[in-house]
């Protein structure tokens, strides 16, 4: 089984780049196994769609407009995203995620099972630097990554400090 | 009279806002309006020079490759440093490469919808698709079967009410033209575009190491290692693959893009009556070939009030009337004051408004060339090459033109400016195999150098980074102190071309392009989508939080 963390974001718009973040921060602090492949996808959006069609299982980590205090975490299935449990327009790119899912089910493109992890974010202002409760988010989410793998057996080992 | 605010108007990054006021069916005033503040160069100050092209990739989302190669650029030009012959190849092949990815993924997947009515393509007959498609192109995919399956596919999104996705698409808008066997032609093609946009894609990572965010840049070439024998370098059986990609990439250009690309701009010819805008033009020359730049593949030029045949060259990077004449004006910007700066001396202290259609409305400076707005993009560098009579330029051009049966004064236009992009990307996906041969050639006559070792020394060093970007000239400025930035500018094409009025009162090019486009219904402002997308617009350094709560973020105001 093909494993893709994809972290989205722009990482100098401060908590905007928490997907990059993450990645960099699961490479420092985990032991990834082989099959399992860590992106920093930047801000991309549909250029990025064939990471989505090649893998098995995808975890996407992105930053989240939604109702709640900074450093809340939100989680969804791909469900979630085509059933407009998520509105349509997403994203300022316009071609968002659920439009490049569903284009790559036009093209008959293998659907690989998705969950989205989704942080609100307290600080847009440029900057390389997480805010503190995005900064606390770090390893919040990387132990939902861990439980997520662990359900399909994969072991994400922390390496020793 | 009506008013219409389209916000945010992006295809890919950014939050650009157009207003524009209808009278009679035409627009007669326009403003162009960056929502999102663009103070990044600020992060820049106090870092290492030659750090800083690893920092401003992600200025940008899409185009992190060509702010990287800009930043590399300024710090070499600020110290002299020569590149060797292997890292400009390489460089040559990653530009050019992400421009052929670039122009794929605007033509079919950010502009097309605008042009193409996907619903109507359902009353498509898929054989007489074909025989359309087999009349333009001996490319191999285009056969009855292949459309069928697509024309199928569609049919059960819309069956299952799927086709959500697309609802900003102005399907059966009465500015639609194209028969349903053409429509399901380009369907088809921008579902296969995406297989191309990718090969384009990893040619850019074999080489970069990385893409997005290619890792192999230092000041003074590549970090590229080159070993024809050695496995975990650039060697033989790379070199192959890379050719491969760059081949297969090239034909889906030239068999299938660029033919669509004149059956659409022949089903619309009225769109090249229709926004020229600002008819000054800048281009600089890319693809150096020899490691001082002063020798260049492509020429660069200087298009003064849509007169093609008295362009003025611009011979190299060094080119003094650029270098002094480029400054930046605020007075209807969302800075401080009214002035004109040179980048070298820019300064970014906001002075936010609202919205003020008078005074200041936008986060974009006003970029000026000798005072003048000027347009920058694909019609730029096609309009030089053509004057300085490139080649290939002309033998494209010149067919396009006839075939058309349109003149050369058309090209300053809407439709000019989709086909002008198509042109380059004909040009560039050539330019990648030529790149690739040379490279291959010279590390065949021994050369294995790839990088100038450079230490930044002391003292004070000012420098600009030029690059002819798939949207237009970039230019990175930097001003170094002792080993650290003192300054950083980045003059990118988006900021020249949706530049709020300058200091005279002229317009930028977007709004410029604007003035007299026809409005057939306010509320579904399709043919300003047309003009703007033309652009690829594209606001660098955009958020994209993801909006769970907010129904449509994009919003058409009609007063």
């Amino acid at each position: 089984m093909q494993v893709l963390i994809y972290g989205a974001g722009n990482l100098i718009l401060s908590d905007e780049g928490f997907g990059v973040h993450f990645v960099r921060h699961l490479e420092k602090h985990y032991h990834i196994p082989e099959n399992v492949e860590l992106y920093d996808g930047g801000t991309l959006g549909i250029m990025v769609h064939f990471k989505f069609e090649e893998a098995d299982r995808v975890i996407l980590v992105d930053v989240v407009q939604a109702k709640g205090e900074p450093g809340d975490i939100f989680r969804y299935e791909r469900e979630d995203i085509m059933l407009k449990n998520i509105p349509v327009k997403m994203s300022p790119h316009q071609i968002g995620l659920q439009e490049m899912l569903l284009i790559s089910e036009m093209r008959d493109a293998p659907k690989p099972d998705l969950t989205f992890f989704g942080i609100v974010a307290q600080s847009l202002d440029p900057g390389d630097q997480l805010t503190p409760p995005l900064q606390a988010g770090l390893e919040k989410v990387a132990a939902m990554v861990v439980e997520e793998l662990d359900k399909v057996g994969i072991e994400l080992k922390r390496k020793e400090a | 009279m009506s008013r219409i605010t389209l916000d945010p108007i992006t295809r890919i990054e950014g939050h650009l806002r157009i207003d524009v006021e209808a009278n009679g069916g035409k627009v007669t005033n326009a403003w162009s309006s960056a929502q999102m503040w663009r103070g990044i160069e600020v992060i820049l100050k106090g870092r290492a020079p030659e750090d800083a092209w690893s920092y401003v990739q992600r200025f940008c989302g899409v185009c992190t490759t060509v702010h990287a190669i800009s930043s590399i650029r300024a710090v070499e030009h600020a110290l002299d440093v020569e590149v060797p012959l292997n890292a400009q190849y390489i460089r040559n092949i990653m530009i050019a490469q992400h421009s052929v990815q670039d122009h794929i993924v605007h033509f079919y997947h950010l502009s097309a919808l605008d042009w193409v009515d996907i619903v109507s393509a359902l009353k498509a007959d898929p054989k007489k698709t074909a025989a359309i498609a087999q009349s333009i192109s001996d490319w191999p995919g285009n056969s009855e079967k292949e459309f069928k399956a697509v024309q199928d596919k569609l049919k059960a999104f819309v069956a299952g009410g799927k086709l959500g996705i697309f609802a900003t698409g102005y399907w059966g808008h009465p500015a639609m033209k194209l028969s349903p066997e053409v429509n399901l032609m380009a369907v088809a093609h921008y579902l296969k575009a995406l297989d191309y946009q990718r090969k384009a894609s990893q040619a850019t990572a074999i080489l970069g190491g990385k893409n997005p965010h290619i890792q192999n840049l230092v000041v003074g070439g590549v970090a590229t290692a080159i070993n024809t024998e050695n496995i975990a370098t650039l060697n033989v059986e790379r070199l192959i693959y890379l050719k491969t990609l760059m081949e297969e990439t090239r034909d889906f250009v030239q068999k299938v893009y660029y033919p669509d690309l004149l059956a659409i701009a022949g089903a619309y010819k009225d769109w090249f009556k229709y926004g020229a805008g600002v008819t000054n033009y800048m281009a600089v020359p890319e693809f150096p070939e020899d490691t001082k730049n002063t020798k260049f593949q492509l020429p660069g030029g200087i298009v003064m009030a849509g007169n093609i045949a008295g362009m003025r060259m611009v011979k190299d990077h060094r080119d003094d009337y650029l270098i002094k004449n480029i400054k930046e004006n605020v007075t209807h910007a969302w800075y401080e004051g009214n002035g004109t700066l040179h980048p070298w001396d820019g300064e970014t202290k906001p002075d936010y408004t609202d919205f003020k259609e008078n005074g200041k409305y936008s986060w974009c400076k006003a970029p000026t060339l000798d005072g003048k707005p000027v347009q920058v993009g694909p019609p730029a560098q096609i309009m030089a090459a053509y004057a300085a009579g490139n080649p290939k330029v002309k033998k494209l051009v010149d067919g396009a033109v006839s075939t058309l049966g349109i003149s050369m004064k058309d090209i300053h236009s809407t439709m000019g400016r989709l086909y002008c992009r198509g042109a380059r990307a004909h040009v560039m996906a050539d330019l990648a195999l030529e790149n690739l041969d040379k490279l291959i050639a010279n590390i065949g006559s021994g050369d294995q150098t790839y990088a100038n070792h450079t230490v930044i020394p002391k003292g004070e060093y000012r420098g600009v980074g030029f690059h002819e970007a798939p949207r237009g000239t970039l230019s990175h400025w930097i001003v170094i102190k002792d080993k650290k930035i003192e300054n950083y500018q980045a003059v990118v094409p988006s900021t020249w071309n949706a530049a709020p009025r300058n200091d005279k009162g002229e317009m930028g090019p977007y709004e410029a392009s604007l003035m007299g486009n026809p409005i057939a219904d306010p509320s579904k402002p399709l043919e300003v989508l047309r003009t703007i997308h033309s652009f690829d617009p594209c606001i660098a350094c955009a958020v994209h939080t993801v909006d769970p709560e907010g129904a449509e973020i994009t919003k058409v105001k009609v007063l």
